[in-house]
């Protein structure tokens, strides 16, 4: 085992944890703020890469410019299907954990079916993106340029997010509505409103997470699945309901994959994720950041 | 419940009235129906979707009339049961063994299927073989190559298209010749996925590499539909092996490519256990990072120039799925041939009848589709006769370039 290879496989493991959180962070946002466990969310993700890929072959418009459209429209697509699907599955008198997570997991199913039927179940891709394989070198490391942008925007989407909800009202009002849902209400904000416009955030956030990953990852309507596992291992991890632990899990996922694929034979990459977080469940049962 | 002399004579009666009148029905049976196990949803659903249209072009030929030297094509229906339709029923095993085992349980018991034909991943053909082989129908598998398949014992499971044993042979015989030619081959590297097929598959390379003399340095497996392969890429560009030998499906191998580009490994030369390297969404997607490639099939188009019926046959498909016919989608049009011809030939729907039409097959490689022998299955129920090809992608379509008498090309070697 050389520098390099270890160099390599620790930068490869810190851009791929990266990409792991800014897809677990939209999970992670709509958990903390109203116990919502989004099963659908690796759809969501499809859905994304999909109107990126769609964006690309119909208008010619690159993943790099269109990710901002495909934030936009998966913000409103979050927002939608909170005020149309999950509203009404949180107004379930008995048994509300259930009730969510067949809402969820239900809305995950139908929108993989609804895929598959419109988009057929063929395998897409977006060969001649400006970055995509596209590839950086130096001293025997390579980076591809599609995931260092996507690690760019990752940092980026979290330091907004972050801003967002720390300096504006919106957002202030978004915190206050997850410490205690019913004061807000006292006070006079709209409590669906801003479910609505939290559902609409941690989808825009996937949003941009689908439109770089359509750079260098393929598409097809089970996409989400293989992502999505990972993300919610990620929030798990980091904190149920911390945004800053699912992006700093997403970077230890990461990092502790590429770490066992070089110790281990590859095949067995994903159990030192699984170890790592029996560890911490293990040690401190509400994840690393978690506050609840 | 506790069945006493009054349930037995009650059971016997009802069996009795019934029995005669199910053969009776079943004699002048207007059509045969046959269960079609395929991933119609989840991560290989593209590979169902094609195979659905590859299996109603085969009984678009059964039921019409058509002038093409192929079993069935020139009747209407099956003139053995007095013109009978072929009717499919297709079943989705999501590629987990698991449904494939309550479908095929389904499509025998619900469906009342004569006969059943599948599956794609050999890991759901393991469970659909075994409920057929319990009910005593007989289970075609159309495209599955994993050897151990037919090494089970199993009376009612039958293969017509090669398995990877041989498939392999056929890899390292075409070593062997270029290494006699004078090139250079020493170290091979495999890639494989973690389930029966890549695990099979490896095996009969790792065996057929040790007996041969060449050098494995590096054996890969790794997850199937991992969200990346930095890692493995990492270690194959270590090794750099003469040849790199891959057994993926569609997603893993898009995904195997692209990471090789982006981790600037470029492989001297690349062979190929068919799968996603013969699927054309791959060479959509990365085509053009892999030119010379070569995968081991069992179908080549190169055979519409010595089988016009093949060119014509393929017209039908396309019509119908927009793709050319490629190494699955011909293995899977000839499993319903073959089923329909047993069958056919059985004169009858009756599970064990139509094991044993399937027992005495005998089909002329010229009556196919493919660059087969002949289909004829030993006592294990596999074909020995159907002959491998080995295919490589020049300038955006394969051409056949080993065995010998089927080439038509000179292999490009090294990759370009």
């Amino acid at each position: 085992m050389t520098t390099a290879t270890i160099i390599q496989s620790l930068a490869s493991g810190l851009l791929m944890g990266l990409l792991y959180g800014l897809v677990a962070v939209g999970l992670a946002l709509i958990f903390g703020l109203m116990d919502v466990t989004n099963f659908a969310h690796g759809e969501f993700l499809m859905l994304a890469m999909y109107i990126t890929f769609f964006l690309f072959t119909f208008f010619a418009i690159d993943p790099l410019l269109s990710a901002p459209l495909v934030g936009g429209a998966m913000f409103l697509f979050g927002a939608v299907a909170y005020l149309f699907v999950i509203r009404f599955a949180m107004r379930a008198k008995a048994n509300i954990g259930m009730v969510q997570i067949f809402t969820t997991f239900g809305l995950a199913i139908l929108m993989r079916g609804l895929a598959q039927y419109f988009f057929t179940p063929d395998y897409r891709s977006i060969n001649v993106s400006w970055l995509g394989g596209k590839t950086i070198s130096f001293g025997g490391i390579f980076l591809p340029v599609p995931q260092l942008v996507g690690a760019l925007v990752s940092l980026a989407a979290f330091g907004a997010l972050y801003f967002f909800m720390k300096k504006t009202d919106f957002g202030r009002a978004l915190e206050a509505t997850r410490e205690d849902a019913g004061a807000v209400a006292l006070v006079g904000i709209d409590k669906n409103k801003v479910f609505a416009l939290g559902w609409g955030l941690g989808s825009a956030l996937i949003g941009l997470a689908g439109a770089v990953m359509a750079m260098f990852f393929y598409i097809y309507p089970d996409v989400g699945a293989s992502f999505a596992l990972i993300a919610y291992v990620t929030v798990a991890l980091g904190g149920f309901g911390s945004v800053f632990g699912a992006f700093a899990g997403g970077i230890i996922v990461g990092l502790v994959e590429a770490t066992t694929a070089l110790l281990l034979p590859p095949s067995l990459k994903a159990v030192g994720i699984y170890a790592v977080y029996l560890l911490v469940v293990f040690i401190r049962p509400r994840g690393l950041f978690g506050s609840i | 419940m506790k069945i006493n002399r009054r349930h037995l004579v009650i059971g016997g009666a009802a069996s009795a009235a019934v029995l005669p009148f199910g053969t009776a029905a079943r004699a002048q049976a207007k059509e045969v129906v046959i269960g079609v196990i395929y991933p119609l949803s989840g991560a290989s659903a593209q590979i169902g979707v094609d195979a659905q249209k590859a299996f109603q072009t085969a009984a678009e030929l059964i039921n019409n009339k058509y002038d093409f030297d192929l079993p069935l094509a020139r009747d209407e229906g099956l003139p053995g049961l007095g013109g009978a339709k072929v009717r499919l029923v297709f079943a989705d095993h999501q590629a987990d063994p698991q449904k494939g085992r309550a479908e095929a349980e389904r499509l025998i018991t619900q469906e009342k299927v004569s006969a059943i034909v599948g599956t794609y991943q050999s890991a759901v053909a393991v469970t659909v073989s075994q409920i057929c082989e319990r009910y005593q129908v007989p289970f075609l598998s159309a495209d599955n190559s994993s050897p151990s398949l037919h090494r089970r014992g199993l009376k009612y499971y039958f293969r017509a298209a090669p398995h990877d044993e041989m498939f392999s042979q056929a890899m390292f015989d075409f070593f062997d010749a270029l290494k006699k030619k004078g090139k250079k081959i020493e170290t091979l590297a495999l890639f494989h996925e973690d389930t029966i097929f890549g695990t099979d598959s490896s095996n009969a390379q790792l065996k057929l590499a040790k007996d041969r003399g060449y050098k494995i340095v590096a054996d890969i497996k790794y997850r199937a539909n991992s969200p990346s392969l930095t890692a493995e890429v990492q270690q194959l560009k270590a090794a750099d092996a003469d040849v790199l030998m891959p057994s993926s499906y569609t997603t893993d191998g898009i995904l195997l490519i692209r990471t090789m580009g982006e981790l600037g490994y470029k492989a001297k030369n690349i062979v190929a256990q068919d799968a996603g390297f013969s699927e054309k969404a791959l060479y959509d997607a990365v085509g053009d990072k892999i030119p010379g490639v070569i995968s081991r099939g069992s179908f080549s188009l190169d055979l519409a120039a010595k089988r016009p019926m093949v060119g014509k046959i393929n017209d039908m498909y396309k019509e119908r799925s927009g793709k050319d016919f490629n190494d699955y989608s011909s293995r899977q049009f000839m499993g319903l041939i073959v089923m329909a011809d047993a069958i056919n030939r059985a004169k009858s729907t009756d599970g064990e009848k139509i094991r044993e039409a399937l027992v005495a097959t005998d089909m002329p490689g010229e009556k196919t589709i493919m660059p087969w022998k002949q289909v004829k299955f030993d006592a294990e129920g596999q074909n020995t006769f159907a002959d491998p090809v080995l295919l490589q992608y020049v300038g955006g379509k394969f051409v056949t370039i080993f065995p010998e008498q089927a080439a038509v090309a000179e292999a490009i070697w090294p990759m370009p």
